[in-house]
């Protein structure tokens, strides 16, 4: 029983706890549908925000719930989003939640409903959902107003790169509205019948001052707008760091990104926040926040820096122990002290954390370069000796600190500047010369390089120039002050050694020695071609004695300058070969090396001579071609005077283009590849000296064209214009030497034969027998009367004058026994002037044209009188008018005639004309002259005598006037 | 908003810097005493007239610098958003005496003093970096305190009129941006409108 009694305890003992729990599991409330639903609108958010209750909780107990939440547009069935919400549930609570639209909730009517359902552990599974609340309606439009037209949503915020959506609502037809944004018309869709929506993807930054969006009614002159802004995205802050330089503040930096400040959004505010103290510092700056350390000796630090605007909230963070971030402050004193030309000491302070020690770096700097770099250990005075430093040279030390117990950064550097003082140069300047000869002695330039800064060590003040002859003991000093680098000697021909030496400050360089031997040699050396390489020349030389002391290769930069930039390079007594390079090279300039051994006397003796350019170039013109030996099948080109020596290359020879219209080339020419129409055939000439060229085997009477142009490695000249060459005809040719030596010779055998004829009509049959050369009278006189002569009409006594008058109509008749005048005027073409006046013709006036008696002329020939004057044909009529005064009359025979006068007896020169009248009638030719006679007109010619003056006016004798008359009867003549 | 009503309740009283003012005012009886903080000078009305023709110079470019800063739409829609539409404008009759006119006159200054001077507050925020708008109008804004001081003065000197009922224009403090532009504007718009009929009043 007392077992039963016990089971039975413990069987009650089992089951209340388990009718208690039995209590609790099965016992399932019914679902409690959410009560009190309200929705309400925040337009500045276009959130719909909605406020429940759940009465009637079972035991009075916190549940946790979930509620679903379904909203729909326009109508109840249209639903736009269902979710979940889940919550611990009290007795009596107001739940409250919120839900954001894309949609401006302007724009349309929403519908809200909700229902619940237990998510509490202690409910079974399965658990049913309550019922629905009523759908709660929302409806902004009711409040907008009576406005025509309205756009939502206003003031929009959004970050850049995200999507908006836009409504207006209109009271009227919505095919009037339009909308813009920025000015630009944006197209949306209708959702109900008085409003659109238009929806804007990935919106862009454009102002802090948001841009407008409005829409206008086309009637009603309504308008109305909203306006959007755009946000930058807020960024995290990028390289958070907090350090101290004192163990009191840290100072905690960030890069911040991009202000998203806009006209309604102000920066973003930036909140430092220290989890371990709890501690909070809202930010003045953007970048940057110093943070009190507390003096209760922490440690750790743990760093949230927040910053938020209206969209979003950033936030990054950062731990540390404390002295694990101390960057010390930039040491101070910085002192350099005992600066000679090659140490100086420098001094510096720190300000000291603690007994902790200090890590520095000393620097030193030139030229930019780091060149020294030291590290030393302080406590709080450090010190340091700078050593192994140029004279005269500027120099910048600086040092930095690190905190000695943990590195974590460099404080800034402290810098100072300091020169090191000045030392005598160390090296020789570098000395050459030109030597030129004068009768009696030199002219020696001398020339230096400046000491590089290295070597000078110290400002250079002036050069010292010992001259010392050799030959005699004579010695003197020059002294020349920088910046000059070259002095002229004027020297005897004696040897002489000179010294140079740079000086400055602190005192003087070695010298440097060079000799001027008295006697230079003449060695005659030949230049030798040299190909440079852009913009040097590797040149190489055969030594010529053993115990040289080194070699100079001297060159001109300027080598078409008159002041030439005299260059040199000296090389040491091993070497054989160098490389000259200079910028001043140029392409196209010769350039002249000349090479000189040093013997151990300093003596420079020139050893070899190089030519070359660093770059040749094709010639700059092109020779002057002239021809010559012109025949139908070749002919000669010359260019003596073309200059090879003036060209931008070596010349190497010489083009010779010729063109023709045949196809083939002339023997020696090839053709060349047509590039262009002006191709033709070419000959290479490669003698550069060969400054002729005769071209042959050509066609004759062809055109030919012809080109010359010098080369070099570099190629032709430049194109210039072909000369055109005709070959003659070989015919004509032919002809030219022909046809005119006959005519030649058919004129000269004219001309004999004309001469041979006078002398056969005078020998034979002249128109006047000349009885002194008539063959009969040689003949009678040989065979019959050695004593038989001829009249002398000298030895005549003329004793009458017969003047006849001939009618004018018979002058035609006496031509029968006479020539024809024409014939007469062809077979003695002579004209002769009215010489000399009459009495009868006083004034003389006028030139008168009269053709020769013969009769006359030949017996005043043969007398030897000169009365009138031939007048060569060739003597123009323009000389006539000058003829006529006595003067010139004179000096005319004077001058054609000195031989016949001389040959006029002295007593015979008297003679004149007795007869020139001439009756004027000139158009009565059948009748008589009635009138006196008056001046002769020339119309008529009447017959001519010589009548002797003086002694001869006397009345001539009857034989003469014989003789006269018969001599008359032969030969009568008109004019 | 308390902050904004504080600033405009600051403006009126600057303005009004009378007793009392900041309320509208009932015009002072006739036989109640005038004083004024200041000696006015003699020349009141001259001054009131150059300071008018002042005014009525600068409005036209205090306009278009308004609505130029506000961006598109306003420069091109100027008769849409920018017409004269204010309600509660006080009204001015012309054809009044010269005690009336200056009554109507303080009451319009007034009006326009307190708007200009929520549409400077307002530019301020909306255009920050526009300072040709902001010193035009600081300008307009000082000329019209020292009208509105020489109207009250003639108006108490000679009229002994204290006390004048003032209105005042919507508050745009709660409105949003592109109503704020277009109030300021509708504004200005007026102020260059009503203005000019002053002048010719004067």
């Amino acid at each position: 029983m007392a077992l039963f009694a016990a089971l039975q305890t413990t069987f009650l003992l089992v089951l209340l706890p388990l009718g208690t729990y039995q209590r609790k599991v099965l016992s399932e409330p019914r679902p409690l549908t959410p009560e009190s639903l309200e929705v309400s609108i925040n337009s500045t958010c276009q959130c719909l925000h909605l406020q429940w209750s759940i009465h009637s909780l079972p035991h009075h107990q916190e549940l946790q719930m979930i509620f679903q939440i379904q909203i729909s547009r326009i109508t109840t069935s249209s639903v736009v989003w269902v979710g979940n919400y889940s919550t611990t549930v009290k007795e009596n609570q107001i739940l409250q939640w919120s839900w954001e639209s894309e949609l401006p909730l302007e724009c349309a009517t929403h519908f809200v409903r909700i229902r619940s359902v237990m998510d509490d552990a202690r409910f079974p599974k399965p658990r049913s959902w309550s019922k629905w609340s009523s759908w709660e309606e929302v409806d902004a439009q009711d409040s907008l107003g009576h406005n025509a037209l309205f756009v939502f949503p206003k003031d929009k915020l959004v970050e850049e790169g995200s999507s908006v959506t836009f409504c207006y609502v209109s009271r009227s037809n919505l095919n009037n509205v339009s909308c813009y944004l920025d000015g630009e018309q944006i197209h949306g869709e209708q959702l109900t019948p008085n409003v659109s929506t238009f929806h804007l993807s990935h919106v862009r930054y454009k102002r802090t001052t948001g841009t407008n969006i409005y829409c206008e009614m086309k009637q009603g002159r309504k308008l109305a707008g909203t306006v959007l802004y755009v946000s930058k995205v807020l960024e995290e802050p990028k390289n958070f760091s907090c350090e101290t330089q004192d163990l009191k503040t840290l100072k905690c930096t960030w890069d911040p990104g991009s202000d998203t400040a806009l006209t309604i959004q102000p920066s973003s505010n930036y909140t430092l926040f220290e989890s371990f103290s709890q501690k909070k510092k809202v930010c003045e700056d953007r970048n940057w926040c110093s943070w009190q350390v507390t003096q209760d000796s922490q440690e750790m630090y743990n760093f949230t820096l927040m910053t938020e605007n209206y969209l979003r909230k950033r936030s990054v963070n950062l731990v540390f122990k404390l002295t694990h971030r101390v960057r010390p402050m930039t040491p101070l004193n910085f002192i350099l002290e005992n600066i000679n030309s090659r140490n100086a000491t420098v001094t510096w302070k720190v300000r000291p954390i603690g007994n902790s020690t200090f890590q520095c770096q000393v620097e030193l700097h030139h030229d930019g370069q780091v060149i020294q770099q030291n590290n030393v250990f302080i406590k709080v005075n450090g010190k340091y000796l700078l050593s192994e430093m140029e004279p005269d040279t500027h120099y910048l030390a600086r040092v930095r600190c690190a905190y000695g117990n943990h590195f974590w950064k460099w404080s800034e550097w402290i810098d100072q500047k300091f020169t090191t003082l000045e030392a005598a140069p160390s090296v020789a300047p570098d000395v050459w010369r030109n030597v030129r000869s004068l009768p009696g002695g030199y002219d020696v330039t001398l020339f230096w390089k400046p000491l590089s800064k290295s070597h000078a060590n110290g400002e250079i003040l002036f050069y010292n120039i010992a001259v010392e002859s050799l030959d005699k003991s004579s010695k003197f000093n020059l002294s020349i002050p920088a910046p000059h680098n070259d002095t002229k000697l004027t020297l005897n021909k004696y040897s002489y050694q000179i010294h140079v030496t740079a000086n400055n400050s602190m005192g003087t360089s070695p010298a440097s020695v060079i000799v001027i031997p008295g006697e230079p040699g003449h060695k005659e050396i030949e230049e030798e071609r040299v190909k440079g390489t852009e913009n040097r020349f590797s040149l190489s030389w055969e030594p010529q004695s053993r115990d040289a002391i080194g070699y100079v290769v001297e060159w001109c930069d300027h080598p078409q300058d008159p002041l030439c930039g005299l260059q040199w390079q000296k090389l040491g007594p091993n070497t054989t070969s160098t490389v000259i390079s200079s910028d001043a090279f140029e392409q196209g300039v010769r350039y002249n090396f000349r090479i000189y051994e040093i013997s151990p006397g300093w003596i420079a003796s020139l050893l070899e001579k190089k030519t070359g350019y660093s770059q040749e170039l094709p010639p700059s013109d092109n020779p002057q071609v002239t021809t010559s030996s012109l025949t139908s099948h070749s002919f000669t080109l010359n260019w003596k005077d073309y200059s090879t020596e003036s060209q931008p290359g070596f010349i190497r020879g010489y083009n010779v283009y010729l063109k023709s219209k045949m196809e083939q080339c002339t023997s020696g020419f090839e053709r060349i590849t047509p590039s262009d129409d002006s191709a033709g055939c070419r000959h290479k000439i490669d003698n550069p000296e060969q400054k002729t060229f005769h071209v042959e085997n050509l066609e004759p009477a062809s055109s030919y064209e012809f080109f010359v142009t010098a080369y070099t490695s570099a190629g032709d000249g430049p194109n210039g214009t072909f000369t055109k060459v005709t070959t003659p005809d070989e015919y004509t040719r032919m002809l030219t030497h022909i046809v005119v030596p006959v005519i030649l010779c058919i004129l000269l055998i004219t001309v004999l034969f004309y001469f041979q004829i006078q002398w056969m009509k005078e020998k034979c049959y002249p128109d006047i027998p000349d009885p002194y050369k008539s063959s009969v009278l040689s003949l009678i006189k040989s065979k019959e009367n050695t004593h038989l002569t001829i009249m002398n009409l000298k030895d005549c006594i003329p004793d009458a004058i017969e003047v006849v008058n001939k009618p004018e109509g018979s002058r035609t008749q006496p031509l029968g026994t006479g020539k024809p005048l024409t014939e007469t005027e062809l077979t003695k073409p002579a004209t002769y002037l009215y010489l000399l006046p009459t009495q009868e013709n006083p004034s003389g006036s006028g030139p008168c044209i009269c053709f020769e008696n013969f009769t006359y002329n030949q017996a005043a020939s043969d007398l030897g009188s000169s009365g009138h004057v031939p007048v060569p044909p060739s003597t123009p009529p323009s000389q006539l008018g000058l003829l006529y005064s006595p003067e010139n009359l004179l000096k005319a025979l004077e001058k054609y005639y000195t031989n016949s006068l001389g040959e006029i007896p002295a007593g015979e020169t008297h003679l004149n004309y007795v007869s020139q009248l001439a009756s004027p009638m000139p158009g009565d030719k059948d009748s008589l002259p009635t009138d006196p006679p008056v001046q002769a007109q020339c119309s008529e010619y009447k017959m001519q005598m010589a009548v002797p003056l003086g002694p001869a006016s006397s009345p001539p004798s009857e034989d003469t006037s014989l003789s006269s008359t018969a001599i008359l009867d032969q030969g009568e003549h008109y004019c | 908003m308390k902050v904004l009503a504080a600033g405009i309740l600051s403006l009126l009283l600057v303005l009004h810097w009378k007793h009392g003012a900041g309320s509208p005012l009932p015009i002072t009886p006739d036989n109640a005493t005038c004083t004024t903080r200041h000696p006015c000078p003699s020349n009141l009305m001259t001054q009131i007239r150059n300071q008018l023709l002042q005014l009525n110079s600068s409005a036209s470019a205090l306009f278009i610098a308004y609505y130029t800063a506000q961006g598109e739409p306003f420069p091109s829609n100027v008769d849409k958003l920018c017409g004269p539409n204010v309600t509660d404008f006080p009204t001015f009759h012309a054809d009044g005496t010269e005690k009336d006119k200056l009554v109507d006159l303080y009451r319009i200054i007034a009006y326009l003093g307190a708007s200009l001077g929520n549409i400077t507050r307002d530019q301020k925020a909306l255009n920050p970096k526009d300072q040709n708008l902001h010193s035009k109008l600081s300008s307009t804004a000082d000329t019209m305190r020292g009208l509105l001081s020489n109207v009250l003065c003639r108006l108490c000197n000679k009229y002994h009129v204290s006390h004048v009922d003032v209105s005042y224009g919507p508050d745009t403090s709660g409105k949003d941006v592109f109503q704020k532009k277009k109030l300021g504007c509708q504004l200005l718009g007026k102020y260059k409108q009503v203005i000019a009929e002053l002048v010719q009043a004067f």
